[in-house]
């Protein structure tokens, strides 16, 4: 640990000769890193680090998913929703060692123009990554909704993770808005909202402070805002010299300065993180918020690299490389060099966000079966159960219920019930991916909700309908049919033995949509439904 | 009294739901998925025999750390004193803001504290700390908040609402390692006028007419479901989707006992406590006591024109003053309407935010000031119509009796009847206090 933080001083002090030094561009101090491996290589590479992790934690390599877990995994990490029953029926059929790689490069890639993302992809990517800036708890969550175009053109382009990075912190500053006067429309270019996130956050130098080294560098220097931090090093100094650069007379060529309101009158120069002294001198040719933004995304900023491959991991293995992804301060030194070592990789990727997913979901490691029982404190190369987020949940519904979605439809995509729908499930959203919190309205709202009752009811539901009126199907094939339209596998012998008894149980009824109906209810309301195995 | 005797009757309580409804619902109890039989049983997960003490406790939070130098702690002629006049109240020489008028006029009933002095200024941690008892960073135990604590220690097994109920817009701190058996129903209310009109129905708590029907046999392959899932993978996640559907399907059969029927109130009261979120809340919350909830807490977060609640780093005074005007009544009413029925002195009212506000100003507000601040209590016996402590002139320090975090909690508890030093097991077999080690309840407040 010492070594890493000395490591890193001494890159920041790099850097910080190099900015005083204004004609020197940080991007040209990237050190020689080696070149951009192909994804089926970085699967392999993470498999093999893996394996010596399991070897060093004394656990057993954990057997790979099915195909039908790893689709629905894949459907939901990627795409943001369950597949259809026919996906899930032609996978299950196919042949080849290939196809769960080829599937990854389906789900990401565009058809038509290789080197963007699909779209489901980046709209799911999007809402995935603004949870992440903007907690579901914060006071900022509703506002920061309208990041997600922008997320989503991101994603779509591939933009590099520190070009994202550096397009937050140099999107042009909205005015105030003045009173009297009303706030200008939104414009249509999703690309103008960038801005968006420092709104939600709130644009007070502090919260900005706090909220992009929390996102981008993986630390929390929040309660250094008051007093010098009792269990890091991190100082008051530490966190206003990160502030003044947020200042709202920080200006080119001037070293911009921060005096919190207090009893005591103090000035902070602007300093950059694992810096002992502050910068004396600024480049004159660029706003501080630039040389922020060089010294953030810099690759001998070595937290930047790092927190981006941890999220990334998080979200689709369901815990951090270094579980607590908001505070890489509290790793341990097995979890920081598998971090470090799989950043280096990235780095030399040019930060290419869909060559990382692509590469951890084709590896073993993202294809292991979750852990029966999981605890935090487990080594990073087990994987917990996870929970869907909330717009997931919606549009699994949707998927599984077979709703209109099209806007001549009225489907609930366009008469404001998916809004509601995950509005109420926000309210227990999850805060990392193996937490699950929703409660009794959000149990209520799936047992009696509208969509629900809608999903179930004889008349009006397209799946049950579907499957029960289907003259050709056997009580056995309309009972798997359920099963892959909701769940995305085929039922256990035992589950298709009690739901055959359960049919059995109701044959004296006028018809059997009832017994049907109650299966499919089950289905949406059980366990399995909200999480992802 | 004959009135409350009325509201409290089980007539005045049956579901809405008609006989034959209730006959189909029971049926699902014949079939073996009884949801009440789904629970785990409480008492028994809690392994030990908790009496009924038939107290309660109502938390009313004031999100963002009120101002105590524009509340309960005014400091007129001095420079860090506001614009706000300190007025007599019910007990003479306590005095209080001139914008909590009728709290003025129940003062003899509440105990103010002013001298609470804690360690967290940032919304987060302190929040964390009030709430739970402890300062929690860098802990590794998961420390459960107030109203778990209490939904175990007060709640009835077996009841058919939850022991615990945040009446709140974020919920802030959760059961930690107590587990999701004493999680809070979280009800926000969904209105786009809150100030207007709050709704805080629980929603959905009605199966669709044509579903009705079916209520047995959807619970039965539930509850098929479940154990087939739990058999494969044991995880907290499971746990907690069990409980929270157990919970929901026994209100669902009682129909959680009317509780959230607000239109069922004389209207007079509802105005009077105030036709806002905060002031339903405090109506709901008196409901909740009197159907045996055991904790209930109520928020007063962002009204129109302060959508950051109490923190009022700009504008403070229009802001507190607009605040005090949502909490005044709805407060001074719930005290009042639970005296009236004869429920406070079973019930304790507790009044109090994340940390108090830095008595000097800057740029027309007040920041986070954990050091001297101010809580108020009422009810459940407390010896009120008193102040425990105080600060100095300045209001930068507490001048006399410090009460730190670990005292406040153990007066909360004990006054609930509770020894503050039993203790709870945590999950790696770590006895955990109810209170942190070395809190004495504040003697002159118990007993």
């Amino acid at each position: 640990m010492a070594n890493n933080r000395m490591s890193r001083f001494l890159a920041a002090a790099a850097i910080v000769t190099c900015l005083a030094c204004s004609s020197s561009i940080v991007a040209q101090q990237r050190p020689p890193v080696a070149h951009k491996i192909a994804t089926h290589e970085l699967a392999t590479w993470i498999d093999e680090r893996l394996a010596a992790e399991y070897t060093r934690a004394g656990i057993a390599a954990p057997d790979t998913v099915d195909d039908a877990t790893f689709l629905r995994r894949a459907f939901l990490d990627l795409q943001g929703a369950i597949p259809a029953v026919a996906q899930v029926r032609d996978f299950l059929d196919e042949a080849g060692s290939f196809k769960r790689a080829d599937y990854v490069d389906r789900l990401l890639n565009d058809d038509g123009v290789k080197q963007r993302f699909a779209s489901r992809t980046a709209e799911n990517l999007a809402r995935v990554w603004r949870r992440m800036m903007v907690p579901a708890s914060s006071p900022g969550a509703a506002m920061a909704v309208k990041l997600d175009p922008w997320l989503a053109k991101q994603f779509a382009e591939n933009t590099p993770y520190d070009q994202i990075a550096r397009k937050l912190l140099l999107a042009p500053r909205a005015p105030p808005p003045q009173p009297g006067r009303p706030p200008i429309a939104a414009p249509a270019d999703p690309e103008s909202l960038a801005g968006v996130f420092e709104e939600a956050v709130g644009v007070m130098p502090e919260n900005l402070t706090s909220a992009y080294v929390r996102m981008f560098l993986g630390v929390r220097l929040s309660c250094a805002q008051c007093h010098d931090h009792p269990f890091t090093d991190w100082k008051q100094k530490d966190f206003w010299g990160v502030a003044a650069f947020f200042a709202p007379n920080a200006a080119r060529g001037k070293t911009p300065s921060i005096s919190p309101a207090g009893d005591r009158p103090v000035t902070y120069v602007a300093k950059l993180l694992w810096e002992e002294q502050p910068l004396m001198e600024l480049p004159t040719d660029k706003p501080p918020r630039q040389v922020l933004a060089e010294w953030l995304v810099s690759p001998q900023n070595h937290n930047f690299a790092a927190t981006a491959v941890n999220r990334v991991w998080q979200y689709l293995c369901g815990r951090g490389l270094a579980g607590s992804v908001d505070d890489l301060d509290r790793v341990s030194p097995e979890e920081r060099r598998m971090l470090d070592d799989l950043a280096a990789l990235f780095v030399a990727s040019g930060y290419d966000m869909r060559w990382l997913i692509a590469g951890i979901c084709k590896s073993k490691a993202y294809q292991q079966v979750a852990a029966a029982h999981f605890d935090m404190s487990d080594s990073f190369a087990r994987r917990p159960l996870k929970t869907l987020l909330p717009e997931q949940v919606f549009d699994s519904l949707e998927q599984a219920l077979n709703l209109p979605v099209g806007k001549a439809d009225q489907g609930p995509r366009h008469s404001g019930q998916r809004e509601a729908f995950v509005a109420r499930m926000n309210e227990a959203a999850p805060e990392s991916p193996a937490d699950y919190k929703a409660g009794i309205p959000q149990a209520l709202m799936l047992m009696n909700g509208k969509l629900t009752a809608e999903a179930t009811s004889l008349e009006n539901s397209r799946t049950l309908r579907a499957v029960v009126e289907a003259p050709f199907l056997s009580s056995e094939e309309k009972i798997e049919t359920l099963y892959l339209a909701v769940l995305s596998r085929r039922p256990r012998q035992s589950e298709a033995r009690y739901f055959v008894e359960h049919l059995e149980r109701h044959a004296e009824e006028p018809d059997d949509k009832t017994a049907y109906a109650e299966i499919l209810w089950g289905l949406i309301n059980s366990p399995e439904f909200v999480l992802s195995k | 009294m004959s009135r409350l005797k009325r509201l409290c009757s089980p007539r005045d309580f049956a579901a809405p739901l008609s006989r034959r409804d209730m006959l189909q619902i029971s049926m699902a109890s014949a079939l073996g998925v009884s949801f009440c039989g789904w629970l785990p049983r409480l008492a028994a997960a809690a392994g030990d025999s908790v009496a009924k003490r038939g107290k309660s406790c109502i938390l009313l939070w004031m999100q963002g750390g009120p101002s105590q130098l524009d509340t309960f702690d005014l400091k007129p002629g001095h420079a860090n004193s506001g614009p706000f006049k300190a007025v007599e109240t019910a007990v003479p020489g306590i005095r209080i803001s001139e914008h909590l008028p009728l709290i003025a006029g129940q003062m003899k009933d509440l105990a103010i504290i002013r001298s609470l002095s804690t360690k967290e200024a940032d919304h987060g941690l302190a929040t964390q700390q009030m709430l739970t008892g402890y300062q929690t960073r860098a802990s590794a135990v998961r420390y459960p908040c107030l109203g778990s604590l209490l939904a175990k220690e007060l709640g009835q097994p077996d009841s058919d609402l939850p022991n615990f109920v945040s009446l709140s817009p974020m919920r802030m701190a959760d059961a930690g390692f107590l587990g999701p058996n004493y999680a809070p129903l979280t009800v926000s209310g969904a209105s786009n006028d809150p100030n207007a009109r709050a709704n805080l129905a629980l929603e959905d708590l009605m199966p669709r007419a044509d579903r009705k029907k079916s209520l047995p046999g959807q619970f039965q392959v539930l509850d098929f479901l479940e154990k087939e899932f739990a058999e494969e993978l044991q995880s907290e996640a499971a746990k907690t989707h069990r409980a929270s559907y157990a919970k929901a399907m026994r209100m669902v059969e009682t129909q959680a006992r009317q509780a959230f029927q607000l239109e069922d109130e004389n209207p007079e009261l509802r105005d009077a406590y105030g036709r806002n979120r905060f002031g339903q809340g405090c109506l709901l919350a008196r409901r909740l006591v009197e159907r045996g909830v055991a904790f209930t807490e109520v928020a007063l977060s962002s009204i129109p024109g302060s959508p950051a609640g109490w923190d009022t780093h700009t504008d403070n005074f229009n802001q507190v003053k607009a605040l005090s005007q949502v909490l005044d009544p709805a407060w001074a009413t719930l005290l009042k309407d639970l005296r009236d029925r004869g429920l406070l002195d079973s019930t304790l009212v507790v009044w109090m935010g994340e940390f108090g506000r830095t008595p000097k100003l800057s740029n027309g507000g007040r920041d986070h000031f954990p050091l001297a601040w101010s809580v108020v209590l009422g009810g459940a016996g407390i010896r009120s119509g008193q102040v425990i402590g105080s600060t100095t002139p300045d209001g930068q320090e507490v001048k006399d009796q410090r009460i730190g975090l670990a005292d406040f909690y153990a007066t909360i508890v004990a006054a609930l009847g509770i020894d503050p030093t039993t203790e709870n097991i945590s999950p790696e077999g770590r006895p955990i206090p109810l209170v942190d080690r070395g809190g004495k309840p504040i003697p002159e407040l118990i007993g």
